[in-house]
């Protein structure tokens, strides 16, 4: 079998889901992380075997050509521990439907991540927004959030339809990604070029884009924000990288002050933010809205480690927020809030709920030893040597705003006197823990040794420190 | 024999079929009864019919009869279709009044 | 990033003892933590246990630590490459050596001692995973060959302290306390982490053999820069003006980890940090006169604010910043052997003092104000022998250890060209001497203030380790003592070889000497006029409510660094989070998305004005249409052509 079959996988899982009785949540869970984790257990043995088959000839040459590139791979590996973590932890009503959702969000993010071919790419990018959205729809708390989120980001996969069959006139080809010896010319390429930058900063989110974000990650249920935060923020970075700077390194040159500018600001004002929101989830948005831009920072200061870095903690942040989205859907799950005003104190009957929401807690927060931390300091060091010190000492300054407000979100919700008015919980289950352990191990590991783990896989795929730290021009 | 084939001056039938154009268009802008609405557009499309038949018969030229049949044609359709929905609309309806009728109104 | 020859500090090999000692505490934190609802009150022998075998293995590494090969002194031993070019490693030299010994040794003491003071804590087994995970921690940062290392320690000290500052989370003040500590250090961290942004800059390295062995090419500038920042770390973890005010709410937590973290191990860090950097430092004469005045700062107002707490770990907490304010100025002008004796001798009395002090506040049932207690001499002799010891020590009294490392610093900041410095230190330790003394007899003299009615006793595990706290705390000193010839001296041979004296001061040792020993007596002598006679104690409830009531504000308000804090940054930081997140967000950004898709609805409201729904309106614009279009063609010249 080869790529496709990885991202057919998914897919079929779901459709097996949906022919499961209505109410068998407990089949319908096993089935889903089996499926999960039958993708997380094929990747290596799956996704760097291509798949092409021709697709259109003209206007432009266009494949269904799956496979994958050093860091799409790894993204690949982000989005299957995430997604089986998520349904493992799923514990929404009408799970079978859910769950089946959460396996076709999987598989579209599948073919985002693994096409080599920019119009499937696009095609992933559209397809990967209905599972949110139906799921914004069915579990959400306002329709307005599902029709903000979707109506954002097709506005951005608009932008990134033109701006694909745009390039595929140009090129003759979208058969691209990958490729390092496509160099665009003609008057519509710096069009091109905006057409993708605006899809990208849509979806990661970078500011101003970014009011869909915080709505939709405290509206959607904690499994499925945690593989939204977790990678499919990633899609605009793994753009940024995958196609802006491979394809297009002189425009994303030219534009560079803004968007270092625009990641900047995003660093300080998702902090600022996060720093008096009242919802947990609210606090974790504006967080990653402060991280993810730093990320940007890191892609557009063109310099190897800042890159490889780049890919850390893009890797990172899709585990620390996915433990965090899933640690604060059980508190929800429980307490029925993730209000700060109303939780307090749960830590002292839920240790175990606690030490589970605390890891990811300092992972954000970017305790050294944690992945997080590996991330920042490679990318840090990286924009220091590129010359952008002012934006070196900004992010510094998000790094102890971050302590205050992860601190802030950790201490109101498990510490303090117990409250009186919240229901006594049972502490983590089994499951539960289950469904957090590899993430937390996971961080654990990357942090202590991120160069082994970046490097482990080599036999596999092209090492991405080294892949990343070379930018393909 | 080719300009004699028509007996009267092409500009009469030219004349007359203006005459049951605009009394057909008029017909159809200020009457409010669907029936006589459609009746007028009846009449607008013989006027039309018209002018086919008489350059046909002016020029010797058959394209214009076959597009009579087609317009004849059309015209059955429409008044099959246009009375069926004036029967569905004003099925309930105490009179019949187009203005009273305002399913598209944005 | 140019890869350079590893130039490193120690003889490279493989030590099994220091990974040993370096990882079993770690060990032991994980099992605690693991299987801590199993072991109950095991937890505690498992974990002094696993510190006892690390500092075994620590004295076991002494001859490793302390070889002379080549140009290299002491182990090194690679560990791993965290990221490319960022290799670590640890080095066990006798720098680090000394403070391993003093962590794992006074560590061991005092979580023997934790088991008798936190026996019957519902989360028993939690505080001895968090105690050994500092030690673990703090081993990281002295034990790190590179600054990443140190940074990771650097920060894991912080967590750690952070959990045991809010080991009681019930209480939101130490939550509260927990938080404040955590951000001020995080500040510390980013100060270090800038620091090293520069030093990969320019050296392409992060091990401490190639920075020190490249930094003569630095700048003046970039050398300021460096220590600067790298002094924003040490000024966050060792409580230095103006990042000081974690460290007295930091109490909250439980005394023996006042003892441990915010006393003798933690706390010191910075002192560390400039003496493990100290060929940068005495590269850099801006950086060492801005330590140096800054460690000066924090001696005195330490001591100011010491003469005016009534919570005994409070005055304990102030005077520790202000020892510890000696130690940085002591490091911090070049006067490294003095400055790091001072740690040595701090760890051992400061340690003593809060455990004396935790035996009281565990004998009375959590009393901490001093002006509740009195005349415990009698109902505690114990405790009053190793508070007294240590009072004693602190101060500065002769033969005792605190004279000898005092003095080094004292007379270094003479050596080293800073005279006005000498004269804040004199002062300082004259303070010192009032408010300590202060603290004794209001505490044990006179008559009992309290209310409770039966005093507990405090068992063995908690007696012994104060009890062998006495010796170093007495005699640790003399190893300083004789000068060059001293074991003190002979131990770091070589270690400090840039701290050399720079001047030859006016007067000579002996007259600091006597000049010190004065001022402390008249410290003293307050002291005891204005407490300990028996006329003092007689009314002494009323007097001391009155002295109370009578602080001046800028003493109780602690020189209003915490409300200039407050209204400088955590403030404007919630101001601008609140103008942002109520204002800027939903109204100016989301506001101009939600005008975008608004203006597609007027649009449609606009042309919805068209679509009347009357048939005949629709056929008129139709005809309309029709004639504008006839009009065109019958009207445009050549239309029709």
């Amino acid at each position: 079998m080869n790529a496709l079959g990885l991202v057919l996988l998914p897919f079929a899982g779901a459709v097996a889901i949906w022919l499961l009785p209505r109410d068998n949540r407990t089949a319908a869970r096993a089935l889903g992380t089996l499926v999960a984790l039958a993708t997380l257990a094929l990747t290596p043995a799956w996704a760097t075997r291509a798949f092409s088959v021709r697709w259109l000839s003209r206007p432009f040459a266009a494949a269904f050509h799956f496979g994958a590139t050093p860091l799409s791979y790894w993204l690949v590996l982000l989005l299957a521990v995430c997604s089986a973590c998520a349904i493992f932890a799923a514990n929404v009503p009408r799970a079978r439907d859910f769950i089946a959702w959460m396996l076709v969000l999987e598989g579209s993010m599948l073919g985002l991540f693994l096409a080599r071919d920019l119009l499937v790419f696009a095609l992933f990018w559209d397809l990967m927004l209905l599972p949110v959205f139906f799921v914004l729809i069915g579990w959400g708390r306002h329709h307005g959030t599902a029709w903000r989120y979707l109506i954002y980001n097709f506005s951005g996969g608009l932008a990134l339809l033109f701006a694909t069959a745009a390039f595929g006139v140009l090129d003759g080809s979208t058969d691209v990604i990958g490729r390092g010896d496509v160099h665009l010319i003609g008057s519509w390429v710096p069009w091109i070029f905006a057409g993708f930058a605006f899809a990208f900063l849509v979806k990661t989110p970078v500011f101003p884009f970014h009011t869909w974000m915080p709505a939709t990650y405290s509206d959607a249920p904690g499994p499925m924000v945690a593989v939204v935060s977790g990678v499919q923020s990633k899609a605009g970075l793994y753009g940024f990288i995958a196609i802006t700077l491979a394809f297009l390194p002189d425009y994303l040159h030219q534009y560079a002050g803004l968007l270092v500018g625009l990641g900047a600001l995003s660093i300080l004002y998702g902090a600022f933010v996060a720093l008096v929101q009242n919802d947990a989830k609210r606090i974790v948005a504006y967080s990653s809205l402060s991280h993810l831009g730093l990320i940007v920072v890191a892609i557009v200061a063109f310099q190897p480690l800042a890159l490889a870095g780049a890919v850390l903690y893009m890797v990172a942040h899709g585990l620390f927020s996915a433990a965090l989205f899933l640690a604060l859907g059980f508190v929800e799950e429980r307490e029925g809030t993730s209000l700060l005003s109303r939780l307090r104190g749960l830590g002292r009957d839920n240790p175990r709920l606690s030490g589970a929401l605390c890891i990811g807690a300092l992972a954000a927060l970017g305790l050294p030893g944690l992945a997080g931390f590996a991330g920042e300091i490679a990318i840090l060091i990286g924009v220091y040597q590129s010359g952008l010190v002012w934006v070196t000492a900004i992010a510094l300054a998000g790094i102890v705003l971050a302590s205050a407000y992860v601190l802030r979100m950790f201490q109101d919700v498990m510490n303090g006197p117990v409250s009186p008015d919240l229901p006594v919980r049972p502490d983590l289950t089994w499951r539960e823990g289950l469904a957090i352990a590899p993430l937390a191990a996971a961080l654990i590991l990357l942090g202590v040794n991120p160069h082994a783990v970046l490097t482990a896989s080599s036999a596999q795929s092209p090492p991405v420190a080294t892949a990343a730290i070379e930018p393909p021009r | 024999m080719i300009e004699n084939a028509l007996p009267v001056a092409i500009g009469n039938y030219v004349g007359l079929s203006a005459v049951l154009f605009f009394i057909g268009l008029t017909g159809v802008l200020i009457r409010r009864n669907p029936l006589v609405m459609l009746m007028s557009i009846e009449l607008m499309f013989n006027a039309a019919n018209l002018l086919f038949l008489a350059f046909a018969r002016a020029w010797v030229h058959n394209a214009g009869h076959i597009f009579a049949f087609l317009v004849i044609t059309v015209a059955a359709a429409e008044a099959a279709i246009g009375l069926a929905i004036v029967v569905a609309v004003f099925r309930d309806a105490p009179f019949v009044d187009v203005d009273e009728v305002r399913l598209l109104k944005g | 990033m140019t890869p350079l020859h590893h130039a490193t500090l120690g003889v490279d090999g493989t030590y099994p003892l220091l990974l040993g000692l370096w990882l079993l505490p770690l060990l032991g934190a994980v099992l605690c933590w693991t299987f801590g609802p199993q072991l109950k009150a095991a937890a505690g022998w498992l974990a002094t246990g696993f510190l006892g075998c690390s500092f075994a293995a620590t004295v076991l590494s002494w001859p490793a630590g302390t070889q002379l090969i080549g140009g290299a002194h002491g182990a090194h031993q690679a560990l791993l490459s965290w990221l490319p070019g960022l290799d670590f490693g640890l080095l066990l030299d006798p720098l680090s050596l000394l403070w391993a010994l003093v962590i794992t040794g006074v560590g061991f003491l005092i979580h023997l001692y934790s088991i008798g003071y936190m026996h019957g804590d519902r989360a028993f087994a939690r505080f001895f995973a968090y105690m050994n995970f500092f030690v673990f921690a703090m081993l990281t940062l002295v034990l790190s060959d590179n600054f990443i290392g140190l940074l990771v320690g650097w920060g894991l000290v912080g967590l750690a302290s952070y959990f045991l500052i809010g080991f009681w989370f019930e209480r939101p003040s130490a939550v509260a306390a927990a938080r404040k500590a955590f951000v001020l250090n995080v500040v510390g961290d980013v100060g270090i982490m800038a620091a090293v942004f520069i030093i990969v800059a320019h050296v392409g390295s992060i091990g401490f053999g190639d920075v020190f062995a490249a930094s003569p090419g630095f700048g003046t500038g970039v050398l300021f820069a460096i220590c600067g920042l790298l002094f924003v770390g040490a000024a966050a973890k060792s409580a230095q003006i103006p990042l000081h005010t974690w460290l007295p709410d930091a109490m909250e937590g439980p005394t023996p980890v006042s003892a441990l973290i915010h006393a003798a191990t933690m706390v010191t860090a910075g002192v560390y940090l400039i003496a493990r950097c100290a060929p940068l430092w005495s590269a850099s004469p801006n950086a060492q006169l801005l330590v140096g005045s800054i460690g000066a700062a924090t001696a005195l107002a330490g001591a100011l604010l010491g003469m005016v707490q009534w919570d005994i770990k409070r005055i304990l907490a102030y005077s520790t910043m202000s020892q510890i304010g000696y130690m940085i100025m002591g490091v911090g002008v070049g006067a490294y052997d003095g400055g790091v004796a001072h740690f040595l001798t701090h760890a051992f009395f400061k340690a003593q003092l809060f455990l004396g002090s935790g035996l009281i506040i565990h004998a009375l049932a959590n009393e901490q104000d001093v002006r509740r207690m009195g005349g415990l001499r009698s109902k505690m002799p114990f405790a009053f022998v190793a508070m007294a010891t240590g009072v004693v020590a602190i101060c500065g009294v002769p033969g005792f250890s605190g004279y000898f490392s005092k003095d080094r610093v004292i007379y270094g900041t003479l050596e080293h060209g800073h005279p006005w410095l000498f004269g804040v230190a004199v002062v300082t330790a004259g303070i010192t001497a009032y408010y300590m003394f202060r603290m004794l007899f209001v505490t044990f003299m006179g008559e009992y203030r309290g209310d409770v009615d039966h005093v507990h006793l405090p068992d063995w595990t908690m007696n012994l380790p104060v009890g062998i706290l006495i010796v170093p705390t007495i005699g640790i000193g003399w190893l300083m003592f004789g000068g060059d010839a001293s074991p003190w001296n002979r131990f770091f041979a070589g270690q400090f070889a840039s701290g050399a004296p720079v001047t030859q001061p006016a007067i000579s040792e002996g007259l600091t000497t006597w000049i010190v020993l004065a001022v402390v007596a008249a410290g003293i002598g307050i002291a005891y006029l204005r407490y300990g006679t028996a006329t003092a104690s007689a009314d002494a409830p009323a007097r001391l409510e009155r002295e109370a009531a009578s602080v001046p504000p800028v003493l109780a308000n602690a020189f209003y660094f915490d409300a200039i804090i407050d209204a400088l940054f955590v403030r404007t930081s919630q101001g601008l989070g609140r103008f942002l997140g109520q204002t800027a967000d939903p109204l100016l950004v989301d506001g101009a998305v939600r005008e975008t898709a608004l203006s597609a609805g007027w649009l449609g409201a606009l042309t919805r004005s068209f679509q009347t729904g009357l048939v005949r309106a629709y056929a008129l614009v139709l005809v309309a249409g029709a004639a504008c279009l006839i009009a065109y063609y019958a009207l445009a010249p050549g239309a029709f052509r």
